[in-house]
């Protein structure tokens, strides 16, 4: 210490206010390495829409005029979980068993089939849509989304996602 | 920044002394590291008995610098409790004790808050190591005298280890110990009124980091089996900074390891807590104590590393585990399975069991293989048994004949009164095939 305090006259403004940085440059640097790391950590993890074809039910059952509710049971791997979720959609026998996603384009709230007054309704914030999924009134921009269908060996099929507009990111 | 000179002790006026006064910064920056880390694993961890082998793998093996940032937790914890206790001997060195009694008895809380820390984090990522880890904590809750009944089920929150248990040393690792600690830096921060030596400070502490980051990089932190998975030949081993206290609990017979293991330690501590009001010979009081402290710790350590590598056979079982984990961090991540009704009806019926399964089998190893644990004992899971050593459809017919020759304790029993071969077989063949 004692050659430190002869040294210290000596020492002009610059290298001081240096030296005095140097304290906060430690401390900046161990924040900014594991902050670094933190942002890879943290980084949102994008899965793809699952690609996986989900039964609906067989085409013969499929008739009538009015939306048919159904549930399809999708695997869903999300972090550390494989989760088995079911899903409401609706079937439109008379639109050639057109598939309709329930989820309300407006805020996503999921939509119920209103027998007696043939639309469909959202509980959220009262949009309505038609029989055909075409939207009636209410403050959803469009009609509801239909999802990727097929018919396989006799069975509907569908590919279920929650936002029907989201692309494939590999 | 006013003239360092005249904090530093009359002992320390040369550049070496003033190094060695920088061990205050270095625990600082040890504690932010734990800190940063800490918040960032509670991120993906989940603190529950089905949920935390996993979350841990996840933040190993499928996150972003997960298992960098783990290891600093885990090696930071190591090197926080060597340089917390450094601390206290360099403020021993310095008198403290005489002229800063405020630093001096935060130097000796912050060390056992940290060794807290330590205790309560290593059971959190629920693999074998962090099991036994567990029971040796309560073993020493319920040895202590008078209130050692109580101690152990307030510890494991029931009468016995269980999710309770994992909870409770979560919310004491994650809030309880760091608002202590915070509180007291914080204590300790605002009585400073002249801060010296900031420099040196500074640059020893960037140095320590950039050695344990480095050092993390290289080696990541040990995760060892999920509990369920362990076989009963597992050693486990504690992390270096309780290597002193499982070493002496191998030498001292069963209930004075709680005296030893705890009590002794806490009222070391609680002489050096009171040694300001202590009235004669302060010096070779807690000269005395620090320094059988420290021999008692760093004899034992060596002992334990000496004792493992002496023995062939754990030399062997301590290689062939670390093998064992290579091999695990290796293999992809795989996500736990929530409860499946759509596994139950997609799945078929080609995979039932076998009706002799379900006759002798399934109360314990459960309707599909998953196993069960019920009071203290676990009846492993069936799924995925085939992955491991020795378990061949001819090693399951002959582990149903005679389970102790393959290892396995009661309540495992032999069949060989109640099955034919054949029919081991037929039980045997669909075991194998039980995928994880």
């Amino acid at each position: 210490m004692k050659q430190m305090n002869t040294e210290e006259p000596q020492l002009n403004k610059s290298r001081r206010s240096f030296l005095q940085l140097l304290p906060l440059g430690v401390f900046a640097g161990v924040f900014a390495s594991i902050g670094g790391a933190a942002f890879r950590f943290l980084r949102p993890r994008l899965s793809a829409p699952s690609d996986q074809w989900l039964d609906v039910a067989g085409v013969s059952e499929l008739t009538g005029p009015q939306p048919i509710a159904k549930k399809v049971l999708a695997e869903h791997v999300s972090g550390w979980v494989i989760t088995n979720e079911a899903h409401n959609v609706f079937v439109l026998p008379a639109k050639n068993n057109q598939v309709l996603s329930p989820i309300c384009p407006h805020e996503g709230c999921e939509v119920s089939w209103e027998q007696a007054r043939n639309r469909f309704a959202c509980p959220c914030h009262e949009s309505f849509f038609a029989a055909d999924g075409s939207r009636i009134s209410g403050p959803a921009s469009r009609g509801l989304d239909a999802l990727p269908a097929r018919v396989q060996n006799g069975k509907l099929q569908v590919q279920y996602r929650v936002n029907p507009d989201q692309e494939t990111h590999a | 920044m006013s003239g360092p000179a005249e904090s530093v002790s009359p002992k320390h006026q040369n550049r070496l002394g003033a190094w060695l006064q920088t061990t205050g910064g270095i625990v600082a920056a040890l504690l932010l590291v734990q800190f940063l880390t800490g918040l960032l694993l509670a991120f993906y961890y989940v603190p529950s008995v089905d949920h935390a082998h996993t979350t841990v793998s996840f933040i190993e093996k499928v996150v972003s610098s997960g298992s960098w940032l783990r290891s600093l937790h885990h090696y930071g914890s190591q090197w926080l409790a060597l340089f917390a206790f450094l601390h206290v001997a360099r403020l021993f060195w310095d008198e403290a004790y005489l002229y800063r009694k405020a630093y001096w008895i935060a130097a000796i809380v912050l060390l056992f808050l940290v060794m807290a820390g330590a205790g309560t984090g290593y059971s959190l990522p629920w693999d074998a190591r962090a099991f036994f880890s567990t029971r040796v904590a309560e073993g020493l809750m319920g040895g202590l005298p008078l209130a050692g009944r109580f101690a152990r089920l307030w510890l494991l929150g029931g009468s016995e280890i269980s999710t309770i248990t994992l909870s409770r040393f979560f919310a004491l690792h994650v809030l309880v110990t760091p608002f202590l600690i915070h509180a007291l830096v914080a204590w300790r921060v605002l009585r400073t009124r002249c801060w010296s030596n900031l420099n040196r400070n500074a640059i020893a502490s960037g140095l320590v980091f950039v050695a344990l980051a480095v050092w993390c990089w290289k080696f990541p932190a040990p995760l060892g089996p999920a509990v369920e998975t362990a076989t009963a030949d597992y050693l486990p081993r504690p992390g270096a900074q309780f290597l002193w206290l499982y070493q002496t609990l191998k030498h001292v017979p069963g209930a004075v390891g709680s005296i030893v293991g705890v009590v002794l330690p806490g009222i070391g501590l609680a002489i050096l807590v009171a040694l300001p009001w202590l009235r004669m010979r302060r010096r070779l009081i807690g000269g005395l104590l620090l320094g059988a402290f420290a021999l008692w710790v760093s004899t034992m350590t060596v002992a334990a590393h000496l004792s493992d590598r002496r023995d062939p056979r754990t030399r062997d079982q301590l290689a062939r585990q670390a093998q064992q984990e290579a091999n695990w961090r290796r293999e992809p991540f795989t996500p736990i399975k929530l409860g499946s009704p759509v596994a139950a009806t997609q799945g078929g019926n080609s995979n039932d069991p076998p009706a002799l399964y379900v006759k002798f089998c399934v109360d314990c190893h459960g309707p599909h293989g998953e196993g069960a644990r019920r009071g203290n004992l676990n009846f492993p899971p069936l799924l995925g048994v085939a992955a491991k050593p020795h378990r061949t459809v001819d090693d399951i017919v002959g582990l149903l004949k005679d389970p102790p020759a393959y290892g396995l304790q009661p309540p495992m029993r032999s069949f060989n009164d109640k099955l034919s071969e054949p029919q081991m077989r037929e039980i045997a063949q669909w075991v194998v095939q039980l995928k994880r």
